[in-house]
């Protein structure tokens, strides 16, 4: 413990020279940025840096590639909160609740509560990170294909509380998902699957193009087909802050939704972004009034948002202890630093100290930062919502596309967009909720790969899942759950059943 | 219109004073040049391709960009060059893969050998047979007997159906007659994760992704791929030493679009033969593992031919294809 904090000392000191805290600053900033232009997530723009510090030296480089990383998960959430756009697939959630709250002229409070509730999310996981980073890499590596396969059954049983629409709606825009994630190259066989010879859908179909496509562009068709002329939101001054209540229902939230995302940050794998996705299903699975998520539940943007940037965090624990990316994004990272001659991995800490925890020190600091850069930005954001819809509106389809185009360099994903737009629009017409479709596309193809591997290790034997621990115990949870849910459907009414109602009677 | 991703690399290169450039005016090249790199920003590739890139920028006067066209296996990158103009500012990082997806592609609009004139070669890459150190193998010579008396229960893992990793463990399993089941995952972190978790048994993989985790005993080479010892592992001996006729060697090199003018290739070939030969760049290349290794346009083409020869045979005996 004593030479953890002797160790810390030394990363401050390295981190709080003025010309590594300049690097920090910068990376948070273009951080930021790149987490709200559409389209242009972390990777996309760590990718376009990575060649701009090649003349760095390297605790610099790293630093501010970093900050890019966490910083875009607090941009993230502003254009999810005030248009309806996920800046990235990981703020996907904060569009349902987010821009609710921004319609009834809560935006400011939404964005406060999301930049605060980043920031504890961010500066625990930063504390964890410090404390327990080895123990827990070895809990990562236990993670395998078996583990992957209960994870994301729980992630589907979740799927069904992730929308404010019924039943049938959700699982039927769950199915769609699902479908969608099908699409592309079998990875165990090495066949195509429903690619039509467009070489691109090999690949599959990436999840940030339809995110802005149903989300954004679906909204934004919605509204230009609707009346409203002049009917933009004016928030006043003094509704910019979040009122007491507020506060009190983020609170709870924020700290399940940094334990969660933290302990699923850590896990190898593209799990991470399915964070802010069960964070929220979590929300509203325990709250008092589950049918005020969808019309603007605080939670449902103080869970997610701190959700996901705790994970950014918890995914450099497995990188900087073991040398294992979690992502793609720690893997540009490791190779960033592999490009200055130092090999990222158990060595790390010993040979390069000052790199590890200056790294260590300066996210601490950078937490700080971005919290100073986003609250008193939020009046300023809040006003791009006084800007007339027939000037917005086209600006924003505008880098939605030059956005989807820069992550792939690929004409395909901007025709997704703009079909998943079309999509999206009808859908909003006919009242069905997207976020459901989104969490099938992201865990379609890791489930089909984590299941069959498992199969294969196991030479076809089905009982490998629960001879392991932690798969068994996730299926445990998931059969608890199962069999709640079955309890309270049929005891007694639950709410979505009154939906069903609702819904019905409307055609009527 | 600029390209967002170019305007972003100049404004930062400007903001961070970049390394310095010597111009000279010349009639090629009269712009900057792209070089399409098959994986994402990140992939040991992707690293060389950034270094050849910035030595080749520094030589000829012009910037070089590196632009990231992963997917399809690589063909994405290939089809992205084949169909650029011919005139030399566009150019193909050419790999194993390229030569691989000849075979392995049922439906290929464009191939590597017929589209890509050959123009330098840059590096050798030896790959290395991994397996858990816990595990009781300590040589290819056990790992063949523990394989024979285990049938079926042997899992090789690699980065992707038909790419490289999976293609060299096949390639040992028709040398040496031992059954292997594949579990291919989705990129390499990926599987190496799962080799040090003990979820798969052994893996083929590249010097440099090896290098860490061999350096830090998280994982334990067995033989390397080379035909002989590497300067990177000198303890480690050759696999053929145990299975004779067992080679396996990824290579990088640039190609240009079929038809770009001999002069323009003549020069980019002494150009990047001088970057592969610079000695700091060929210290970079070696503190990757990796061999550094310079070709006339000719000799490269002959490799390639060679090359898409030796895994055809490796594609048909391991019954492989993409449809």
């Amino acid at each position: 413990m004593e030479t953890t904090f002797d160790s810390l000392l030394l990363g401050f000191s390295v981190a709080l020279q003025p010309s590594v805290l300049w690097y920090a600053f910068l990376g948070c900033l273009v951080g930021t940025l790149v987490g709200m232009l559409p389209g242009i997530g972390p990777l996309a723009g760590i990718s376009i840096l990575l060649p701009v510090t090649y003349g760095l030296e390297p605790t610099k480089a790293i630093v501010m590639l970093a900050g890019i990383y966490y910083g875009s998960q607090y941009g993230g959430s502003t254009t999810s909160i005030l248009m309806r756009i996920p800046g990235e697939a990981a703020s996907v959630m904060t569009c349902i609740d987010g821009y609710a709250m921004a319609q009834k002229g809560r935006a400011g409070a939404a964005l406060c509560i999301a930049a605060v509730g980043s920031f504890i999310a961010g500066t625990l996981s930063v504390i964890a990170l410090t404390v327990v980073a080895p123990p827990l890499a070895n809990f990562a590596l236990r993670f395998g294909p078996p583990e992957y396969t209960a994870l994301l059954v729980l992630g589907l049983i979740f799927l069904a509380y992730m929308s404010s629409t019924s039943l049938v709606r959700t699982l039927l825009m769950a199915s769609v998902g699902l479908l969608l994630g099908t699409i592309g190259i079998d990875v165990m066989t090495g066949h195509f699957r429903y690619s039509f010879d467009i070489k691109e859908l090999g690949d599959g179909i990436g999840i940030v193009p339809v995110a802005v496509g149903l989300f954004g562009l679906g909204e934004i068709l919605s509204k230009a087909s609707k009346d409203v002329t002049g009917d933009v939101i004016r928030p006043k001054l003094r509704e910019l802050l979040p009122s007491r209540e507020e506060w009190r229902q983020s609170a709870m939230p924020i700290t399940r939704g940094t334990v969660l995302g933290f302990l699923i940050g850590i896990v190898p794998g593209s799990a991470h972004i399915i964070s802010s996705f069960l964070s929220y299903a979590i929300e509203k699975r325990i709250a008092n009034h589950p049918e005020e998520f969808g019309k603007g539940a605080v939670a449902g943007v103080a869970g997610p948002e701190s959700a996901n940037n705790a994970a950014s965090t918890g995914a450099f624990v497995p990188m900087l202890a073991l040398g294992i990316p979690t992502g793609p994004v720690t893997a540009v990272l490791i190779a960033a630093l592999l490009l200055h001659g130092i090999p990222a991995g158990p060595m790390l800490v010993n040979e390069h100290p000052q790199v590890f925890w200056g790294f260590v020190a300066s996210m601490y600091v950078g937490n700080l930062m971005l919290l100073a850069l986003n609250l008193p930005l939020v009046g300023m954001f809040v006003n791009v919502l006084r800007i007339k819809y027939y000037y917005l509106y086209p600006l924003i389809i505008m880098f939605c596309i030059i956005g989807v185009y820069e992550v792939n360099n690929s004409i395909i994903d901007v025709w997704i967009m703009l079909i998943m737009g079309v999509f999206g629009y009808l859908l909003r017409k006919f009242d069905f909720d997207p976020a459901p479709l989104v969490l099938g596309l992201v865990i379609t193809p890791t489930f089909e790969l984590s299941l069959r591997q498992s199969l294969v290790m196991s030479s076809g034997d089905w009982t490998i899942f629960f001879q392991r621990p932690i798969a068994a115990t996730l299926f445990a949870v998931s059969a608890i759950l199962l069999l709640l849910a079955a309890y309270s459907a049929f005891s007694r009414r639950d709410w979505r059943a009154k939906l069903a109602e609702v819904e019905a009677a409307d055609k009527g | 219109m600029i390209p967002l991703r170019r305007f972003l690399q100049l404004a930062g290169s400007a903001a961070l004073a970049a390394a310095p450039q010597s111009a000279r005016a010349q009639s090629y090249p009269s712009r900057p040049i792209t070089i399409m790199v098959f994986v994402g920003a990140g992939g040991a590739p992707d690293i060389i391709a950034r270094l050849i890139g910035q030595g080749l920028s520094q030589r000829i006067g012009q910037p070089v960009v590196i632009e990231n066209r992963p997917g399809g296996g690589g063909n994405l990158s290939l089809q992205a060059v084949a169909r650029a103009p011919a005139d030399g500012h566009t150019l193909l990082l050419i790999a194993t893969p390229h030569a691989i997806n000849v075979t392995l592609y049922e439906k290929l609009n464009v191939n590597v050998i017929r589209d890509i004139a050959p123009v330098a070669s840059i590096n050798n890459d030896s790959f290395v047979m991994l397996v858990n150190p816990s595990s009781p193998v300590k040589s290819v010579a056990e790992f063949i007997v523990h394989a024979k008396s285990n049938p079926g229960k042997v899992n090789l893992t690699s980065s992707g159906n038909g790419n490289l990793t999976h293609l060299s463990g096949e390639l040992f399993r028709m040398a040496s007659g031992i059954d292997l089941v594949h579990v291919p995952y989705r990129n390499t972190p990926a599987a190496l994760t799962a080799l040090m978790a003990g979820d798969v048994h052994v893996i083929f993989d590249a010097l440099p992704s090896a290098m860490p985790h061999v350096k830090a005993g998280s994982l334990r080479p067995l033989g390397v791929t080379a035909p002989a010892r590497v300067k990177a592992l000198p303890d480690v001996p050759s696999i053929s030493d145990t299975v004779p006729g067992y080679a396996v060697t990824g290579w990088l090199g640039i190609g240009a679009p079929h038809g770009t003018p001999a002069e323009i290739i003549a020069k980019l070939n002494k150009d990047i033969n001088a970057v592969v030969s610079d000695p700091e760049i060929a210290a970079r290349l070696a503190s990757f593992g990796s061999d550094p290794f310079t070709s006339t346009p000719a000799s490269f083409g002959k490799l390639i031919a060679a090359e898409t020869e030796k895994w055809e045979k490796v594609v048909r005996f391991a019954g492989l294809k993409i449809e």
